[in-house]
């Protein structure tokens, strides 16, 4: 069996149950917890409102905050919209999806999925950067932190190569495709043992801190 | 023709003038798929070049391989290099059966014994030794005998490179490539692997060529393919390729993108992991080849086409397993997170009690 | 089911063939200019130094249509040669002079090799060394009678 048979076989095949098995784990989990019971008297009660008003609110930097956090706001959303954008419209990404969904849609020329995804991936590797030299960030971050950011870089890094199908030793396309694939099993596998959770967790959780903010009768 | 005789007396004794042997030379040369700037060192090579001795063996094999060749260009120059050669024995167009022919087999192996040029083609059948017997022979003893005394081996066709559509899972003859039977046997010798099914006529005369033209194999890439003829990826080659990055795909068959000749990724088309000549040399006297008539590339010069899961699936496809493996997946998850979610209460629940107490 | 109606119902099927829009054609054209640049290279290297060059055809993967307009746009110019030895072969100026397409074709009639060469004549039309001393030597035994 080649490495282009197994991550198109096996490998994916496993991928996507132990993504499948953790992310409905980890969520069942944490939605289920017992939370002790809250026995002061409400101060307010419109907790719907409350909970997408703090989604919303949350997404947004705050204004006191503003200026400290701007280039972390501001690259973060462009680096999430990029490997979005790539992953989901250029075109041979499309049939992954399609095997799933059963219906495909309208995608973007490669020139332009290139750009995005050549401003995508400059952006992770400066986060990165900044991460190994600003000390307040290298004394925050975990484990967790380092691998997530590198296994969301490695795809980036592969699909340019194999797009751009350049041979490097023995390595052609066939086998930099392998790899490609290989690269998004592992961050699937990685996927519901990490922070990359967040993609489950973020609105909720800004839901639940909405709420508990109403409840105490804080505007947050 | 006597086999003293260089190519360049053959031609002179066939009444050829310069003119045509220079005109055999420029044709040879593109068939070799070497740049025009060889033409001069082809011409010295192949005027004093000698009459090989070619042994042809069919194994598991469906007789494409021969009918490519054969049927591909009559009374050309490559029949010329055919002329040149020595084929002593190929059971489907050779004149001698049963008895007779094995006798001639066996006179040509014995006669040209160490010098004579293997050429196969079909996968060798190895479970049991029972299947594909030619006279009671089995294939597997056959090769090997016909092997040890070859100067070389040339595997035509993707079943003898790499054992092809016999050796497709299950694999029910045990089926092997010319390769890994010659490494169970112990047996050293050259191989020139020339996949496709069938390859391109050219590809397999090109190879025969070089070698009655420089008496040696040509530079070959790490699947043993002669580069000249497999160096090149069909998706990089491809004439649709414009398409492909325009983000313009033939969804279907039949729709509107397939009319237009839109690239064929998304219907499967396998080139972008296949290396072969099809864009470039093209088929039928050079009128088409498959991309060219709406089909995505079947990647039948790689190891293994035929298990990759199904001509129409693309590249960016794999093995998911359906909704029924994913949805048991997910419930098993949804189970694990129950199970954990019971343990942790029953834990908080204890806690608490203790801390009553 | 007679033949008759299965013919009908073939011919119900309706077979729509689209021609192929100019975009389209542009497409398929992309060897069509580098091609021709690389033989003004070629014209402007006979010029400088003498030096010809040959471009197999055969080696470019062609778009359907591509070799048409590469013919097209070398155009024919004032010679034009056949050549018959082993099929025929076809030579001829191109509009642009020192630029020539050669075509050899086999006894059967198929295409063998398809050529540019850029030079002030095509070896091949040259009267070959062994050629000619075959031809002498006939010519001469022709005279001395000994060829009745």
């Amino acid at each position: 069996m080649t490495l282009l048979e197994f991550a198109r076989g096996p490998g994916m095949q496993w991928a996507l149950v132990i993504f499948l098995v953790g992310v409905v784990w980890r969520l069942v989990g944490s939605f289920l917890l017992a939370r002790n019971r809250d026995l002061s008297k409400p101060k307010g009660t419109a907790y719907a409102k409350a909970g997408v008003r703090a989604m919303i609110m949350r997404s947004i930097p705050p204004h006191e905050l503003e200026k400290n956090i701007q280039f972390q706001h501001l690259s973060g959303y462009a680096w999430h919209l990029g490997f979005f954008a790539t992953l989901l419209l250029f075109g041979p990404h499309v049939p992954f999806f399609k095997q799933f969904l059963g219906f495909g849609w309208p995608t973007l020329p490669n020139i332009v999925v290139l750009v995005i995804g050549g401003f995508t991936l400059a952006i992770l590797i400066a986060l990165l950067i900044r991460r190994a030299i600003h000390p307040v960030m290298r004394q925050i971050s975990t484990l967790d932190d380092w691998i997530s950011v590198f296994l969301v870089i490695i795809p980036l890094v592969t699909g340019f190569l194999s797009y751009s199908h350049v041979e490097i030793g023995a390595v052609r396309y066939e086998t930099m495709l392998a790899l490609h694939i290989l690269s998004i099993e592992v961050l699937l596998v990685w996927f519901p043992f990490s922070k990359l959770m967040h993609m489950f967790y973020t609105f909720p959780s800004r839901y639940q801190v909405g709420v508990a903010m109403e409840r105490k009768g804080v505007k947050a | 023709m006597r086999k003293e005789q260089t190519l360049g007396e053959v031609l002179a004794a066939k009444g050829v003038s310069r003119r045509g042997f220079m005109k055999f030379v420029a044709a040879t040369t593109s068939l070799m798929a070497l740049p025009p700037a060889m033409i001069p060192k082809v011409a010295a090579a192949l005027e004093n070049a000698r009459r090989p001795s070619v042994i042809w063996l069919p194994f598991q094999e469906c007789t494409g391989c021969t009918e490519s060749l054969t049927r591909s260009h009559a009374p050309s120059l490559e029949g010329l290099i055919f002329d040149t050669i020595s084929l002593d024995y190929q059971e489907t167009i050779m004149a001698a059966a049963g008895h007779q022919a094995e006798e001639a087999l066996a006179e040509a192996m014995k006669l040209n014994d160490g010098k004579y040029l293997l050429a196969v083609d079909g996968s060798i059948p190895t479970k049991d030794k029972a299947f594909s017997c030619i006279g009671g022979k089995s294939n597997y003893d056959v090769f090997v005998e016909a092997a040890k005394g070859a100067a070389a081996i040339v595997c035509v066709g993707t079943c003898s490179s790499f054992g092809g559509i016999p050796a497709a899972q299950p694999n029910p003859t045990g089926a092997k490539s010319v390769t890994e039977v010659l490494k169970e046997a112990g047996i050293d010798k050259p191989v020139i692997n020339v996949p496709g099914c069938p390859p391109l006529p050219n590809a397999i005369t090109g190879v025969l060529a070089q070698y009655l033209t420089f008496g040696q194999l040509p530079e070959l890439d790490h699947l043993g393919r002669p580069k000249a003829f497999y160096g090149q990826n069909i998706h990089d080659r491809c004439y649709r390729r414009p398409f492909y990055e325009r983000g313009q795909f033939a969804e279907t068959f039949d729709d509107e993108g397939a009319k237009k000749g839109w690239c064929l990724f998304k219907v499967g088309c396998k080139g972008p992991v296949t290396y072969n000549a099809c864009a470039t040399i093209k088929w039928n006297g050079g009128t088409g080849w498959p991309v060219e008539g709406g089909h995505g590339c079947l990647g039948c010069s790689e190891p293994g086409f035929w298990d990759w899961g199904g001509f129409y699936k693309p590249l960016s496809q794999g093995q998911w397993g359906g909704w029924k493996t994913l949805g048991v997946a997910a419930a098993a998850g949804a189970a694990i997170g129950l199970a954990s979610v019971a343990v942790t209460r029953s834990r908080q629940a204890k806690a608490r009690q203790e801390a009553k107490v | 089911m007679s033949t008759g109606d299965a013919n009908d119902s073939l011919r119900s099927i309706g077979v729509k063939v689209e021609p192929v829009s100019p975009d389209d054609i542009d497409a398929f054209t992309l060897n069509v200019l580098p091609l021709l640049h690389e033989v003004r290279h070629a014209l402007e290297r006979l010029l400088e130094t003498g030096e010809p060059t040959v471009i197999d055809m055969g080696s470019i993967p062609l778009a359907p249509g591509e070799f048409e307009k590469i013919d097209g746009a070398l155009g024919t110019g004032e010679v034009r040669a056949v050549l018959e030895s082993m099929g025929p072969s076809q030579i001829y100026e191109t509009q642009f002079s020192g630029v020539w397409r050669i075509t050899h074709f086999n006894a059967a009639n198929e295409i063998v090799g398809r050529f540019i060469e850029v030079t002030r004549m095509p070896e091949i039309l040259l009267a070959q060394e062994t050629d000619v001393r075959v031809g002498l030597d006939l010519l001469t035994r022709k005279l001395s009678g000994e060829s009745d």
